[in-house]
Parts: structure tokens; C-alpha cells; sequence
């Protein structure tokens, strides 16, 4: 035996039944060869390939993944691909933030038809793969590497002048009893109030900065009845797109819209609207907008600035203090599942236990279930005991979906279709083979 | 007459414990909070400014994710294997006397009807220093359940500042001894501790409360803004609960121990659907119990040291000490 094995690559290639894989079969009847370096999955449709098969795909040791179906139109399910490609186009945002090799990573449609073509792309990436040797910087820890910090100084208590007047409202409502619970903003965090006498207990400072909207889906606070519920002009934005996702009966809840001052920095420097725009009622009064002058520091452009090794090790850093609590899904008024794909284990999708694969699993999960829904209320990254930087990651996709979804915002336009769950024919396609 | 040591000697003998290839474990900086973490450098060290770090030190006796075994799948037969990790010496420096005094409560509960071997080896390969606090805050309530600012419960030698940069020693255990001899320096002065925290509640109040009104309207008014996380139960130095999950191939087909919290919907779902703790309330009410009446009946000792980690990492501002001192 030589000394030098050859490097051979180990390729995984995620394909629909329809197209793809009839591609394949083709090839094999028409006597094409191609490299036998590649696995091949078949699923029902490109809109059922999971993106944690990729994921997972690269931790049990492939080197390069292919993901491929029916041409656009062409969808035995009529949308599934149209569906998979806008998916796809986040997906790949957010592996580029946490420092995924995207060279790695190749979409083809391959019609029943084009059994050349998929000839052509096993090749390619069989040759490409190889040049670029194992994918052994997976999950790979390097130097620590610094962010800037915003500068974080907690301000004195400073009471709002709507407070007042938002205790006689609760308790008008409480006492009138159509509501039968009011969310609100107590001395210590946040507090469900049921009886009027205890609208006292509501306040309205600097300190409300966390999003009431997370108790609308929990049992306990359904169970009570109709609920009024105290909102800033941000957390609105989560009633939005959960009434849109069906998720609340907008009949059923009374919404109490506070007129903001702006309560914290650096958040509401960045700030777009300071009185909610759906509310019942508005109490308060907002403070004019400053238009933000860019002064906090910029993590996410100076991550994306390092090297993509540099990123990967960030992260490895950043999720291993992950001690999988799962605050960051508690409180984020858009995480509703009645039972979360990590807490099933029939099978197991992610390894439940805090490990390098387990953490990195559950962080992409998290962010992609949250693409173009999340709102940024920040809640998630507030709640880490341990300090992760959650936020850059729904803030990646933000941008994303902005950037590749004309302008689009999660809750901002009671109007726009919700991106994920539509998708539009021109949806750019240039990375797809 | 009493030892002493400066701080550029312990960074010296941190140093050399590193090199030597034994973990360092202390509070580091980490974006603008502290964690108990292995030390990279003993330049790292800095006996936390603040309270106390927002982690514990349980996690390098009882791991967030510790593999049992592993096993591998051939046919029809299963090959097993035991961990290859061996826990070898490691010396905790600069903990707080509130997560040292979690340890002798914990030696209960991993030595009661089957003896964990985990933790013990760990326990036993663990020499711990800890560091009397200067400092105390709102969440503060160790003299409530009993121990305080200066509380040598599980240390095995103690630092107390005498001024900054210097610190008289005091040698607990055998295990203390041997860590800092020959290496202090003799001397008058004492160190000082801060003024123990006001008690905020008294326990065997809580104990005949929780016993008596386990069904009470009081337990849905207090936990009703409970979000059901763990941020409580695994920054908790006592809470030890933890669920054993089979991490499939590509985690390296292994059955892993986790933390688990109780806080969480699924601890006590059953495979039928029916769920005993079936709202939030109930599980914040088990919390509680569990810490004050539960576990004091069976160990005769309070599952809490008061470190109050649980009010400064709730999200929502609950914390067992919001509900105890309404008691």
C-alpha cells in the first residue's frame, strides 16, 4: 500500500423523486459514468428536504453536498421547488454567517430528462470537491476573535408620563370585564394582572423593554380569556405576523399601544416607529425620532469582515457556552410550536445533549425557523445567561430578506404575503446550477 | 497569625498549574458578564468585581452533556464502550462560597441509593478555592438559608481580601493545605468580608407553607409569568436534574446524560399524553417544594445556597426569591 491514500470525497446528494432522481436513473440506463463518490437521497420534493439533512449530512462526514430537483414550473407538487428556493436563499445567508464552507454546498435542477446534466454535476463537484481536499474545518475552533461591544451602561429609573393613565385604563377594562387578564409591565418583570385592584402594580419606565407578546401562545394566559395587552410600537410588529400566521384572533385581544419614548440603547437608537400603529388605544406620549447616526459599533459587518475560518471559530466559541436552556425559544413571542423539533425524539433531528453538533443544530434551527418572521425584539439574545450573540443571526436574515426580497420586514405591512409560505417566480436564482 | 498571599503569586501559581496541564477553573470576563470557564492564561484571572458569575461551578462535577458510553451497531451485535475521557485534577480558584456549598448538597443526591461515579471521580480530583465576597446585591440571600458571605461549606481553602491584590489564606481540608504549601507568607492582618445580606425570608416558614397549600390560588398568581426555560434550573448550583438522551450516529452514537430543569413542559410528560405538572404554575410550585420541603425531608439539608442566580438570570424577573419572600 502507497503511503499517500488518495483523498476520495465523500458526496451526499439530496434529490426529489420526481426530476432528480429519474435524472439519475436515466444516466444509468443511458450507460453515462460518473464518479461513484456520490450518495444519493431520494425525498418526495426539494420543499421536503429538511435543512438539518444538510447539516447533518456534513457532521456524519460528507464533503460535499448536492441538493437538486425539478426545473421552476416544473414541480410534481406544483410549488414545492418555489417553496425550497426562497428557503435556500436564506439558508445560504445564515451558513455564510456561521462560516459553512458555501463552495461545499451545490443546487441544481436536474429535469427526469437530463441525464447528461446530472452526469455533468456529479462530475463537477466530484473534481471541485477533491481540489478543495476533506471538510475538515467543520465546527474547527481557532483564536478567539473580538466583536466590538456596544457600550452597555444601565440608566436611572425613569417613569413615563402614560403611567398613570395606563393603571386607570387596566382597571376600567378589568372592571368593565370584557378582558379578563391584562399583560403589562410590573417593578420586577413582566405581570398578568386578573383583578382590577391589582392594576397598581403596572408600570410604564425605561425598564419595559421586554416583548409582552410572548404570553399569548402559552395555555395558562389563554386559559384566563380575552387578554388586553401592553405594546410598544416594536413588539406590535410580532402581533402582526402572528395574527397573520393564524396564531391569534385579533377580535379576541385587547391591544393597549404605548406611545414610546425610547427606552434603551443601542435598540431604540436605531428605532423606526414610536407609536403603535393597530392598537385599541394609544396611551402616552412618543418622543420625536432621532434619525440614528450609526454610532454603536457594527457587529454583524465586523464578523462578516473575518475570514470565513475566522467566523466558524466565533461560533464554536459563542455556542459552546450553550447551555441549551432554551430561554432564547421561551421567550420569543414567534416561537409557538405546542412541541419544538428539539424536544421530539422519535426520531431525534438534534442532538438534544449541549455538544459542538448538538448546539450548532439547535442555533440554525432556531434562526431558520425565525427567517423572515423574526421581528427583532432582541428578547432572545437578552434572555442567554451565557451571552451568546443571538441576535446576529436573526439579524443576518433580516437583512437577507430585505436585501433579496424587496425591502421585505417581518410585521411591518398588514398587507405583504408572509415571505416564508409564498414565494414569486422571480425569486433570484444565480446561485442554482 | 495568618497566611497570606498576594495576587501576583496566585497568577504565578496559576500559571504553573496550567503548564503542568492541570485545568484552571475561575471567573472569567465575557462580554460584560462573568462565567466560571477553564482558564487559557492565567492573565485571565480576575476574581470577579461583581457579585458572583452567572454560571455555577457545578458543571465540572456534573457536565451540561457527560457521555455514560458509547456503543456501536454491528449486525446483530452492540459493541459498548466507556467513555475514553478519564477526569483527571482540576483546581477551582476564586469560586464563591455560595457555589462551594452547593457541593456537600450535592454529594447527597449523587450517593443516595446508587453511587454516581462520574461525579465522584470528579469530586475527588477537585480542589476548590474559594473567595469570601466583598460585595453583596438585591439577589443576594445566602444568610436566608443559612450560610453567608464568608461560608466555608465545601471549600477546601479560602481567600479573603485583606486589601486589593492581597489575600490571607485559610486552609480548610487536607487538599487545601497541600495546594498553597510553602508557597504563603506570614502575616497579622485578617482579610475582611462584606456584611452578610439581610435575611429575606425564613425557610421553615416557606417549608410549613409549601406543605400546607399545595393547592393555592397562590402558586398561579406568582407563576403565571413563568416562561417554563431552564436559565434558572442550569445557572443553579443545586439543581441536578438531568434527562439520559442516545445522541444518534452523527453526534458519535453515544448516550449522553443532559441537564434537564422541571421548569420545562416535557420533565414529567408521560408517553400517554397525560402530564402530572400540567401548567406553569405547577411547575414553578415544584421548584420550590423541591428546594424547601422535598429535599430537606430526605437529606435534612436545603437544596439552595442563596446564590441568587436565578433572580439575576430570569428572564421575566421571577427567581425563587420573588416567590419566597411573599410568602
Amino acid at each position: 500500500m502507497s503511503d499517500t491514500i488518495q483523498f476520495e470525497p465523500k458526496i451526499i446528494a439530496y434529490v426529489c423523486n420526481w426530476c432528480t432522481y429519474l435524472g439519475a436513473d436515466l444516466a444509468g440506463t443511458a450507460r453515462l459514468e460518473y464518479p461513484p463518490n456520490v450518495r444519493i437521497v431520494k425525498l418526495p420534493c426539494t420543499g421536503r428536504i429538511d435543512f438539518n439533512l444538510i447539516i447533518k449530512a456534513f457532521e456524519v462526514g460528507a464533503d460535499a453536498i448536492i441538493v437538486s430537483g425539478c426545473h421552476p414550473g416544473d414541480c410534481h407538487y406544483t410549488s414545492g421547488n418555489y417553496h425550497a428556493r426562497r428557503r435556500w436563499i436564506l439558508f445560504r445567508e445564515l451558513l455564510n454567517l456561521l462560516g459553512f464552507d458555501l463552495d461545499r454546498i451545490h443546487f441544481a435542477w436536474i429535469s427526469a430528462a437530463e441525464g447528461k446534466k446530472f452526469q455533468q454535476v456529479v462530475t463537477e463537484v466530484t473534481e471541485k470537491t477533491r481540489k478543495m481536499g476533506p471538510y475538515s474545518e467543520l465546527y474547527a475552533a481557532g483564536s478567539a476573535h473580538l466583536l466590538p461591544q456596544p457600550p452597555h451602561a444601565p440608566s436611572p429609573l425613569e417613569t413615563f408620563s402614560g403611567e398613570s393613565k395606563l393603571r386607570s385604563e387596566a382597571r376600567r377594562l378589568l372592571i368593565e370585564g370584557d378582558v379578563k387578564a391584562v399583560i403589562g409591565y410590573g417593578e420586577r418583570g413582566p405581570v398578568i394582572i386578573t383583578h382590577p385592584e391589582d392594576a397598581e402594580r403596572l408600570v410604564w419606565n425605561n425598564r419595559c423593554t421586554a416583548n409582552l407578546a410572548m404570553y399569548l401562545k402559552r395555555k395558562e394566559v389563554k386559559a384566563l380569556g380575552k387578554a388586553a395587552i401592553v405594546v410598544k410600537a416594536c413588539d406590535e410588529r410580532a402581533l402582526v405576523v402572528l395574527e397573520k400566521e393564524s396564531q391569534l384572533l385579533r377580535e379576541n385581544l385587547h391591544v393597549i399601544g404605548m406611545a414610546c419614548e425610547g427606552l434603551e440603547s443601542p435598540k431604540c437608537v436605531a428605532c423606526t416607529s414610536r407609536t403603535p400603529r393597530f392598537a385599541d388605544q394609544i396611551i402616552g406620549e412618543a418622543a420625536d425620532l432621532i434619525p440614528s447616526q450609526e454610532s454603536s459599533p457594527n457587529k454583524l459587518d465586523a464578523l462578516m469582515q473575518l475570514p470565513r475560518a475566522q467566523r466558524m471559530a466565533y461560533w464554536v466559541e459563542e455556542f459552546s457556552r450553550c447551555v441549551k436552556c432554551y430561554a432564547c425559544r421561551q421567550v420569543c413571542p414567534l416561537c409557538y410550536c405546542e412541541r419544538c423539533l428539539v424536544d421530539k425524539n422519535r426520531p431525534i433531528t438534534i442532538d438534544p445533549a449541549a455538544s459542538t453538533k448538538g448546539n450548532f443544530a439547535w442555533h440554525i434551527t432556531r434562526a431558520l425557523h425565525l427567517a423572515g418572521r423574526c421581528v427583532g425584539c432582541g428578547a432572545c439574545a437578552k434572555a442567554c445567561p451565557v451571552g451568546i450573540d443571538l441576535g446576529l443571526m436573526n439579524l443576518q436574515l433580516a437583512k437577507a430578506a430585505k436585501e433579496h426580497f424587496g425591502g421585505y420586514q417581518a410585521g411591518v405591512d398588514l398587507s405583504a404575503e408572509l415571505l416564508i409560505g409564498s414565494f414569486a417566480k422571480q425569486d433570484k436564482e444565480e446561485f442554482i446550477k | 497569625m495568618s497566611e497570606t498571599i498576594t495576587e501576583t503569586k496566585l497568577k504565578h501559581l496559576a500559571a504553573e498549574w496550567i503548564v503542568a496541564g492541570t485545568p484552571v477553573i475561575s471567573p472569567v470576563a465575557i462580554k460584560g458578564r462573568f462565567l466560571y470557564m477553564p482558564l487559557l492564561s492565567a492573565e485571565a484571572l480576575a476574581f470577579s468585581p461583581e457579585t458572583r458569575p452567572a454560571n455555577s461551578i457545578k458543571e465540572f462535577f456534573f457536565p451540561k452533556a457527560e457521555t455514560l458510553y458509547s456503543y456501536r451497531v454491528q449486525g446483530s451485535s452492540i459493541e459498548l464502550s466507556e467513555p475514553s475521557e478519564f477526569a483527571g485534577q482540576q483546581i477551582i480558584l476564586g469560586a464563591r462560597p455560595c457555589d462551594a456549598a452547593a457541593l456537600p448538597i450535592l454529594d447527597h443526591v449523587f450517593n443516595w441509593d446508587s453511587v454516581d461515579d462520574f461525579y465522584n471521580r470528579r469530586r475527588t480530583a477537585t480542589t476548590i478555592v474559594t473567595i469570601a465576597c466583598t460585595k453583596s446585591d438585591d439577589a443576594c440571600f445566602c444568610t436566608s438559608v443559612g450560610l453567608g458571605p464568608s461560608a466555608t461549606n465545601g471549600s477546601d481553602a479560602m481567600l479573603l481580601e485583606i486589601s486589593t491584590g492581597r489575600y490571607e489564606v485559610r486552609c480548610i481540608t487536607e487538599k487545601g493545605r497541600q495546594l498553597f504549601a510553602g508557597v504563603t507568607e506570614p502575616g497579622t492582618e485578617p482579610g475582611h468580608v462584606t456584611d452578610a445580606p439581610p435575611r429575606k425570608f425564613d425557610s421553615e416558614k416557606v417549608r410549613a407553607f409549601a406543605e400546607t397549600h399545595f393547592e393555592d390560588t397562590f402558586w398561579a398568581d406568582h407563576g403565571r409569568t413563568c416562561v417554563g426555560c431552564g436559565a434558572c434550573a442550569f445557572t443553579c448550583p443545586t439543581c441536578h436534574c438531568f434527562d439520559i438522551v442516545d445522541a444518534g450516529p452523527s453526534a458519535g452514537s453515544a448516550r449522553v446524560r443532559t441537564w434537564d430543569s422541571c421548569q420545562s413542559s416535557q420533565f414529567t410528560q408521560h408517553a400517554s399524553g397525560h402530564n402530572p405538572r400540567n401548567s406553569q404554575p405547577a411547575r414553578q410550585r415544584q421548584r420550590v417544594l423541591h428546594k424547601f420541603a422535598t429535599y430537606p425531608e430526605k437529606f435534612d439539608a436545603i437544596l439552595c445556597t442563596g446564590c441568587g442566580n436565578c433572580v439575576r438570570n430570569c428572564p421575566v424577573g421571577l427567581g425563587v426569591l420573588s416567590i419566597l419572600t411573599e410568602i
